[in-house]
């Protein structure tokens, strides 16, 4: 069978065009915090239409969780990329020739590039309100802190932590950092937009259609109605096309010039529109001498850059997820969402889950060694297990923690010596609350259609969906039609994110055959609607519908004279509940691992004085084939009668921890990630001269 | 501004008659891996190519009077899985093996690699210590530039603006030669130290690579046992910092990396 992805048959939105279409491209801020005197386009041809602050004054602001951001930057800008103006021209070339054409004069302004730096008072302030959104993504409440670069703080406050520390035999105190990474799809980001009769019509790559219809309808002062978006398959995303990214511009472009505008962003361009948080993550945890966890304290400061994104929801879930799947009565988490001058920090595969993974599963192996126990069995003393009560007082259930741990040390060989061998544990949760609907319409040539707002990244969405929606309705997996989704034809979806769309597709598609049952036939509606939600200052409620849970397991050696690692064997031990497809199960699990082994080793996005330094695929480097483990393992924990469980993330996070905790079992602490062959021997051999 | 021009001239006559015309306003390509990098990243906007793709006779693999000729034109993969290099000269095949990965090796030239100059290469130092030459050609006619004399500096070569890299060749003869390349990220990355080391029955040379501007060759210090070389070698060279290591680091890889190729070359 050849896929038409192979073959170059595949349509991306790149690949949209219409006749007077219209190419863009974006004048960047060169300066990371600068207010902009003026803005002098009389240099460019009248061909091209430009868009710069002035044009976008008036239109709405917003965000998806802050409103704080606008089209264009407007008197000020926030980061080295930021965009400030934009160009349309008739071919792609006239327009990156009108782009020198563009005159901005600056005046620079003082910046702050690390978190800490910018929590701190009198800081500079890179906004000075912070209005939550009305978009609903924004669907828990935000905390910002007033005066301050701080855009959120969630809160979980469960018992008395330091009056425990007191009856502990051990506390160790801890603090990590993990750095900014690029998602790295291999499609650009890309979209096009066109005005008809008043309304908007955008085809995008993007998991976030209707956040990115309620965000466009804002901006422009239209009804939601009165945008369309046309949700292109994706040569991959990880999270970085969620959200509005290019959508605006081009729409602002397009009102502007009466003609359909496209933009497609060059590589280097994607390291200045979304990227990972960095973090600093601090853990204070206490045990007695029998390796009972006592007390955790766990402190996050997560960098979302210039603009929050959904940077507060990223800390939220990295904070609420950070204490871990482990018993322990007293808990507190502080999750701080810090702005910075940096570019803006998103949705990530992983979702903040890596950065408190690896904070916290290192510091569990410092106290193993602190109390003399196996890791691996001061992890399973303290498991959580089915019926245990969670840091957020809600009770757990379908707990595969110990299982999942265990079988990913026996696929290492735990027991047959520990010596270059770590071990790691993770729990995440999925979107909650969250809505997905679907309907099925019965073909007239015995087939089905269905209407579903789920993106197709590469992930196989589209193919689990028709092939649980073949299932259901006893019919071929062909004769399931899958249209590209269209906010104009497909029902409401919370978005295609946290590996939660298998999962919430399958109990729409139970409601939607029912439905197309009960009512003669021809066509069904379906609905889930999954509630819960935390306080972010208590921390108090429901977290997560269910969790994502999974182990790592790893076995390396160390090059002891120049600290270069070769990861022998990697593993992952995820739980799947039910395999809906198992080779693409398969490939998620392997395409998170490699993704891990990047984040772990390779990955960061390295600054000078606020500018990416490395934004091209040479200098920030990604695993290639040749640095996949001798072996790549990993299985697929089932449990009968289980519900789908998401898997499309949940190999990544704990395979950086895992990788370090097996350098600690060789003495070599790790505190930061990427973990360098320059950190392994520095840490190796301190101040050793040549 | 207007489109590029793309010259292509299906002789060697016609491209050096072109060069010695154009000189420095020729932007040469042949498997077009350096400039497309630069160009992406806003480095160079060329208003003139000066494509070699088809010039004849330019991409052969051979030997004569026992030296080891290749053509400008042949690429890095294949020189890498050229019977005869793999052969006689294991330790060419190795150097050009090491590079990217096998869709740039299908590509890049070996008159490319020198011509570019970059520092974070890896055939240049194997073809130093193995004490190659390379011919370039003018209308001037010919001439020969030993490879430590070739490239000077950062992208800086002591090519003339007219003159064209058409050959290299490498002596044979009894040897031993090793390349190992260090790399301290993927193992797709240029390196973050390149050892090259050939013994002869009366010389041994060692050339580092990718720690300076130019590959590092110290003929005085060339001369002792593999530790000794080593530290020497870690000593004598000022290395630079980027994405791959710190000064520092460096230093300190290079003096086992040497040692490590040292001892390859006497086992």
């Amino acid at each position: 069978m050849s896929d038409p992805r192979a073959t170059g048959a595949a349509r991306y939105a790149e690949d949209v065009e219409f006749p007077e279409m219209l190419h863009a491209r974006i004048v960047r801020c060169p300066f990371p915090h600068a207010r902009i005197r003026s803005i002098d386009t009389s240099l460019v041809p009248e061909s091209c239409v430009v868009v710069a602050g002035d044009d976008v004054r008036d239109l709405g602001r917003y965000g998806p969780q802050i409103q704080d951001q606008t089209v264009l930057a407007v008197d000020v800008a926030r980061f080295a990329g930021d965009p400030v103006a934009a160009v349309a021209a008739p071919t792609r070339r006239e327009a990156d020739e009108a782009l020198p054409l563009i005159m901005v004069d600056y005046d620079e302004l003082p910046a702050v590039f690390d978190p800490l730096e910018a929590s701190e008072p009198g800081a500079p302030l890179v906004h000075e309100t912070a209005d939550v959104s009305e978009n609903e993504a924004a669907y828990f409440d935000m905390r910002p802190q007033a005066g301050t670069n701080i855009c959120h703080r969630f809160r979980i406050r469960r018992g008395d932590p330091e009056a425990a520390f007191a009856r502990a035999d051990v506390v160790v105190d801890e603090t990590y950092r993990t750095a900014g990474a690029q998602h790295a799809h291999m499609e650009p980001h890309a979209s096009v937009a066109r005005w008809r009769d008043g309304r908007l019509e955008v085809w995008t790559g993007t998991q976030t259609p209707f956040n990115v219809r309620s965000d466009l309808a804002r901006i422009f002062g239209i009804e939601p109605d009165g945008v369309r978006v046309v949700c292109e398959p994706m040569g991959g995303s990880f999270g970085a096309k969620t959200f509005v990214r290019l959508e605006a511009i081009v729409a602002a472009l397009a009102r502007k010039s009466g003609r359909p505008v496209k933009a497609v962003l060059g590589r280097a361009e994607e390291f200045q529109t979304l990227n990972r948080h960095p973090a600093i993550v601090r853990v204070k945890l206490g045990a007695t001498a029998d390796g009972t966890f006592v007390a955790a304290r766990i402190w996050c400061w997560a960098d979302t850059g210039a603009y929050a994104d959904c940077g507060p929801g990223v800390v939220q879930k990295m904070g609420f997820a950070a204490p871990g799947p482990y018993r322990i009565a007293d808990v507190w988490v502080d999750a701080d969402c810090v702005y910075t001058h940096l570019p803006p920090n998103g949705a990530f595969r992983g979702y903040g889950q890596m950065q408190s993974t690896f904070a916290r599963e290192l510091a569990i192996d410092v106290l193993a060694d602190r109390l003399g126990i196996d890791p691996l069995e001061l992890r399973l003393r303290n498991v959580i297990r089915d019926g245990d009560t969670y840091a957020t007082g809600e009770r757990l259930h379908d707990c595969m923690y110990g299982e999942c741990l265990e079988a990913a040390a026996r696929a290492v060989r735990w027991d047959a010596g520990r010596r270059g061998k770590g071990l790691a544990l993770l729990m995440k949760g999925m979107q909650t609350p969250s809505r997905g609907e679907i309907v099925i319409e019965a073909d007239a040539d015995g087939g089905y259609t269905l209407r579903c707002a789920a993106a197709e990244m590469g992930q196989g969405a589209w193919s689990a969906i028709r092939r649980l929606a073949a299932e259901r309705l006893e019919a071929d997996v062909a004769a399931i039609r899958f249209p590209v989704p269209d906010t104009d034809a497909v029902p409401y979806d919370t978005r295609t994110t946290s590996s939660r769309t298998t999962y919430v597709m399958s109990r729409a598609l139970d409601d939607a055959v029912r439905d197309l049952r009960e009512s003669g036939g021809r066509r069904g509606h379906g609905v889930v609607d999954i509630a819960g939600g935390l306080d972010p200052d208590t921390g108090e409620g429901v977290a997560s519908h269910h969790w994502h849970q999974g182990a790592a397991a790893c076995e390396l050696r160390v090059d002891e004279e120049t600290g270069r690692i070769e990861v022998l064997h990697l593993h992952a031990a995820i739980y799947a509940g039910r395999v809906v497809n198992r080779e693409a199960a398969e490939l998620q699990n392997e395409g998170s691992m490699i993704m891990g082994l990047g984040s772990a080793l390779y990955e960061g996005i390295s600054f000078s004085d606020g500018q990416v330094a490395n934004a091209n695929l040479s200098d920030y480097e990604i695993p290639a084939v040749n640095d996949l483990p001798a072996q790549l393992t990993h299985e697929l924990l089932e449990k009968p009668g289980a519900e789908i469980h998401g898997l499309g993330e949940t190999a990544l996070p704990p395979v950086p921890a895992a990788i370090g905790n097996a350098l600690k079992s060789l003495d070599v602490e790790v505190r930061e990630l990427p973990i360098t062959a320059e950190s392994v021997l520095d840490a190796l051999r301190p101040g050793v001269p040549a | 501004m207007s489109e590029p021009a793309w010259l292509a001239p299906d002789s060697l006559e016609e491209a050096l008659r072109l060069k010695a015309e154009l000189g420095e306003e020729a932007t040469v390509v042949a498997g077009g891996t350096f400039v497309a990098i630069l160009m992406n990243q806003g480095l160079l906007t060329p208003t003139t190519f000066l494509s070699l793709r088809d010039v004849p006779g330019l991409a052969g693999v051979d030997v004569a009077d026992g030296e080891l000729r290749l053509g400008a034109l042949a690429t890095h993969r294949t020189v890498e899985l050229s019977p005869l290099v793999r052969e006689r000269w294991p330790a060419v095949a190795v150097a050009f093996a090491v590079v990217a990965s096998p869709r740039i090796r299908n590509q890049a030239t070996v008159g490319g690699v020198l011509a570019d100059a970059d520092y974070a290469s890896d055939p240049p130092a194997m073809l130093t210590a193995l004490g190659a030459r390379a011919v370039v050609r003018s209308v001037r006619g010919p001439r020969e530039i030993p490879l430590e004399a070739l490239i000077l500096g950062h992208y800086t070569t002591a090519l003339e603006a007219d003159e064209l890299i058409t050959e290299v060749r490498v002596p044979g003869g009894a040897h031993r030669a090793t390349y190992r390349k260090f790399r301290s990220r993927s193992h797709e990355d240029r390196p973050c130290v390149g050892v090259a080391a050939c013994r002869r029955p009366h010389e041994l040379r060692v050339v580092v690579g990718a720690v300076a501007d130019r590959p590092q060759w110290f003929p005085e210090l060339c001369a002792g046992g593999a530790e000794e070389v080593a530290r020497a070698y870690a000593a004598a060279i000022d290395p630079l910092d980027d994405v791959r290591g710190s000064a520092d680091y460096r230093r300190r890889v290079i003096a086992v990396e040497v040692r490590r190729a040292l001892e390859e070359l006497a086992a």
